[in-house]
């Protein structure tokens, strides 16, 4: 932001770590958001000169000390840059927020909050706050072993957390070991809905996975939440990238959502969407990558 | 009695083949030489009747500054000092109003030489004003000798959105003393000079010298706050005297056919926000990617159908611009008509979608078209009236821009209650800018719709009027 004298005001990061394999935690300075943000709700964070705009997820805050926290999972350019470049003390460019509509507090009864990934970050504000309201809510987290993140945090938040680490097989390719994932996921959650009762199923991570998930529950008939990751340029709803289509309507995810009904979501529509960059994605990541070598760094 | 020259002193161009290989400026404007040339034509109507005076929405006094160009023929600097101070009186961002506004329907329109010849050059005259201005420092010194006469009142006004409309309604209240604040959603300031209009008609650069001004009379901005989640107006009501609401019609309308969300096919904000904003013509040298395919096929024919004609163009991409109408129904400016065809845009015209057509990866490959014909009955805004003709035409793209206009923002007004709004999302305001919420004001594209900068500028100078009335009032 400029300020009188036309000079920026930036983020600043107060705390960052990596809190599990590809898992870092950005501590940032950002009253604006920090003051108004709400479970379920987003920002919007450019970290580099000529980066690119990224959706990432407000986990924690404390609104009087005026600070955020983030989870990134170590995906593509921007978020290795990120990891390997931002130190504690820096400033980063821009959080814009917060966006997006927050989630329902509403007395659901038993929930089942999962997920995927570094999903579970994302389910974190929002499960603790269905638990606080009197819900009585169980969160799921499915990922690779390494990557197991917030488990203590979870702990003292919810009724009862599950942790399902999945094995990282050296010899499989990162595909199959995704779908060791994907598997672990709908037969756990399969598991509980055969053997409990549950009034809500809330569910973030890819959308693949959110859709292999849904296709279980949608058997027992009981109602399912997902939050959306389209692709996303302002996060404001000026732009249609993040559209996704929703009981045969055309919404916006940054302002309708991310929070939609999953038995109303074109589930392959948007795994397509989803896609449509991945192969400047990776001649991105690995230019960075190749400049990463030429300096040393790796 | 004077002589009259029909025809106008042209301005230098790029050459097609250097243009299209950059997004950098096409038109280099006047010299000197040439705009004092161009002056020499104007027949200085009396001011209470110039026509060009009523044709320009702001009525900048045209035969006032270029009379200030004629009688300082020797010393271009004061020349250029007399006509800025002259063009600021009534708008504060010429070098944009000069290259951007539709000139042939406003001042130029009305420009008497125009009935025998081509109409006197105005708008390239301002922008000449404006740069030459900027190039050698008189621009600073004008505002200077302004700063000196500001005396700071001790109110706060919020201005929520960084457009046109916001930028002039700020910079006006800062000039009558008051203390100004800014809330942009977008990391940039500028609204669509920003993030829509690209390059090659308005570079960034000149944008930036124009917010530095804004720094300088004082004015805050504070990017990166999106009005109605980061605070909202009865917040930002408890702690400002009063508001004024620019926030522009940004949400791009989307054709409700089969197959619109096929990857491949992007609204023209978001392909415009990738290539200005996000510089995403430099990836991987910027970090945002866009995909252009071999065809790209734009639906629309406004200056932003133009804009991202010329972008996917300037991407190495064969362009064609589908309109439902004819030639003579386009709204976008002539000048940038001209630049598209000249360039190698295409054109097909009577063509309607109805159905974007995927391959199996769900990446759009063709467009299906009902064929449309003109009829004799004209519409409200006298254009004639199409319809289908039952024949169908299938053209096959891997890239689709969909340019059929925009609508305001949802945010704001589903965040703020008793905000009357009409049912197409524009803000309801009475003679005065003043929305239903008293102390509350709007202007620009967030009460008119799509519509124009030089409007959008205009209803910011007059809101601020409204604003130091209101609040004259108020404390008396
Ligand atoms: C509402 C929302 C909240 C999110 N919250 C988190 C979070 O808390 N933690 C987290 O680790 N991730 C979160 N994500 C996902 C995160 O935005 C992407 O992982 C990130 O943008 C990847 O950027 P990259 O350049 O590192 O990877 P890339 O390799 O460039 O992209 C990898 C994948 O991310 C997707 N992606 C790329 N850019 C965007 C973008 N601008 N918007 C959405 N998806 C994109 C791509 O389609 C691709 O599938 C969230 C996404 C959304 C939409
Ligand atoms: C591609 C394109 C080309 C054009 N070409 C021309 C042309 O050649 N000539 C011409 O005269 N007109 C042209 N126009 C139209 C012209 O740009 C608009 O009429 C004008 O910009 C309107 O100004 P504005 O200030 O009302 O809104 P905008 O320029 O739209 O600015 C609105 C600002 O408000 C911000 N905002 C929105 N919501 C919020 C919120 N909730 N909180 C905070 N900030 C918010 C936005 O991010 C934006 O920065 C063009 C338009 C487009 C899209
Ligand atoms: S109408 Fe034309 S000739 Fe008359 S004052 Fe205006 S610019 Fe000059
Ligand atoms: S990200 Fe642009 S509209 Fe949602």
């Amino acid at each position: 932001m400029f300020t009188n004298s036309g000079v920026f005001i930036m983020y600043k990061i107060l705390e960052k770590k990596e809190i599990a394999m590809r898992n870092t935690w950005y501590k940032i300075y950002a009253p604006h958001v920090a003051k108004k943000v709400q479970p379920g709700q987003f920002v919007i964070v450019r970290a580099f000169p000529n980066g690119e705009r990224i959706p990432l997820t407000p986990i924690m805050w404390d609104r009087e000390e005026g600070w955020i926290v983030l989870v990134a999972f170590t995906k593509g350019k921007t978020t290795m840059k990120m990891a390997m470049e931002l130190k504690e003390g820096d400033e980063i460019l821009n959080v814009a927020g917060p966006l997006g509509n927050p989630a329902p507090m509403e007395k659901f009864g038993k929930i089942l909050a999962i997920g995927a990934y570094v999903g579970i970050a994302e389910v974190y504000p929002i499960a603790k706050a269905w638990q606080e309201i009197g819900n009585d809510v169980t969160t799921l987290h499915v990922t690779f072993e390494p990557m197991v993140i917030l488990k203590d945090y979870f702990e003292k938040a919810v009724s009862r957390h599950i942790v399902e680490p999945v094995k990282i097989d050296q010899e499989k390719s990162f595909q199959e070991n995704t779908k060791n994932v994907t598997k672990a996921l709908t037969a756990k959650v399969k598991e509980l809905l055969d053997n409990e009762n549950w009034d809500l199923v809330f569910m973030v991570g890819p959308p693949g996975d959110q859709k292999a998930v849904f296709e279980v529950v949608k058997k027992y008939g009981i109602p399912m939440k997902v939050d959306l990751h389209p692709i996303m340029v302002d996060g404001t709803g000026m732009c249609g990238a993040c559209r996704v289509t929703v009981g045969g309507e055309v919404k916006f995810a940054c302002v309708d959502g991310p929070e939609f009904d999953a038995y109303l979501v074109d589930w392959d529509e948007l795994i397509h969407r989803v896609g449509f960059y991945s192969k400047l994605e990776k001649l991105a990541l690995e230019k960075y990558m190749e400049e990463l070598k030429a300096k040393g760094v790796i | 009695m004077p002589k009259l020259i029909k025809e106008r002193v042209p301005t230098p161009e790029r050459p097609v083949e250097e243009r299209i290989k950059d997004f950098d400026e096409v038109n280099l404007g006047y010299t000197w030489e040439l705009a004092l040339k161009e002056a020499e034509r104007c027949l200085q109507c009396p001011v209470e009747y110039a026509p060009c005076i009523k044709g320009c929405p702001v009525n900048i006094n045209i035969p006032g500054f270029i009379k200030a160009l004629r009688e300082n023929k020797d010393n271009p600097r004061k020349a250029v000092k007399e006509a800025l101070r002259v063009i600021w009186a009534c708008n504060s961002l010429p070098a944009i109003t000069g290259r951007v506004c539709p000139q042939e329907d406003q001042c130029e329109g009305a420009c008497v030489v125009g009935k025998v010849g081509d109409p006197v050059n105005i708008g390239k005259l301002e922008r000449f004003v404006a740069d030459y201005a900027r190039q050698h420092g008189i621009d600073d010194e004008l505002l200077m000798e302004e700063i000196k006469n500001i005396k700071k009142n001790g109110k706060k006004v919020a201005v929520i959105g960084a457009g046109p409309a916001g930028l002039t309604c700020a910079a006006e209240l800062a000039k009558m003393g008051y203390d100004v604040t800014i809330y942009e959603a977008l990391h940039e300031p500028g609204g669509v000079l920003a993030y829509g209009i690209p390059e090659f008609r308005l570079p960034k650069e000149i944008l930036r010298k124009e917010l530095k001004k804004l720094s300088i009379l004082g004015v805050k901005i504070k990017t990166d706050h999106i009005v109605g989640r980061t605070v909202t107006i009865p917040e930002l009501l408890k702690e400002y005297d009063a508001i004024f609401i620019g926030t522009g019609a940004g949400t791009p309308k989307l054709l409700k056919i089969p197959g619109i969300n096929l990857n491949g096919i992007y609204s023209a904000n978001e392909f415009l926000t990738r290539i200005n904003l996000m510089k995403a013509y430099k990836f991987p040298e910027y970090d945002t990617p866009i995909i252009v395919g071999k065809r790209v096929i734009v639906i629309g024919a406004g200056n932003t159908a133009m804009d991202a004609a010329r972008s996917a163009l300037r991407l190495g991409a064969e362009v064609i611009i589908a309109y439902r109408r004819g030639e003579e129904d386009m709204t976008a400016r002539i000048e940038e008509v001209q630049h598209a065809k000249e360039e190698g845009v295409k054109f097909m015209f009577f063509v309607n979608p109805v159905e974007f057509i995927g391959d199996e990866n769900g990446r759009v490959k063709a467009v299906k078209f009902e064929k449309m014909k003109p009829l004799e009955e004209r519409d409200s805004r006298g254009k004639r009236k199409i319809i289908g003709t039952g024949e169908y035409v299938t053209v096959e793209t891997d890239t689709v821009v969909i340019a059929i206009g925009q609508t305001p923002n949802r945010i704001i007004w589903k965040t703020t209650p008793g905000l009357k709004v009409r049912e197409n999302g524009t803000i309801v305001v009475d003679e005065n800018l003043m929305t239903s919420i008293p102390g509350v004001f709007a202007g620009g594209d967030a009460i008119r719709g799509e519509a124009t900068v030089i409007l959008a500028m205009g209803d910011g100078r007059k809101a601020a009027k409204a604003i130091h009335e209101y609040l004259s009032k108020k404390s008396a």
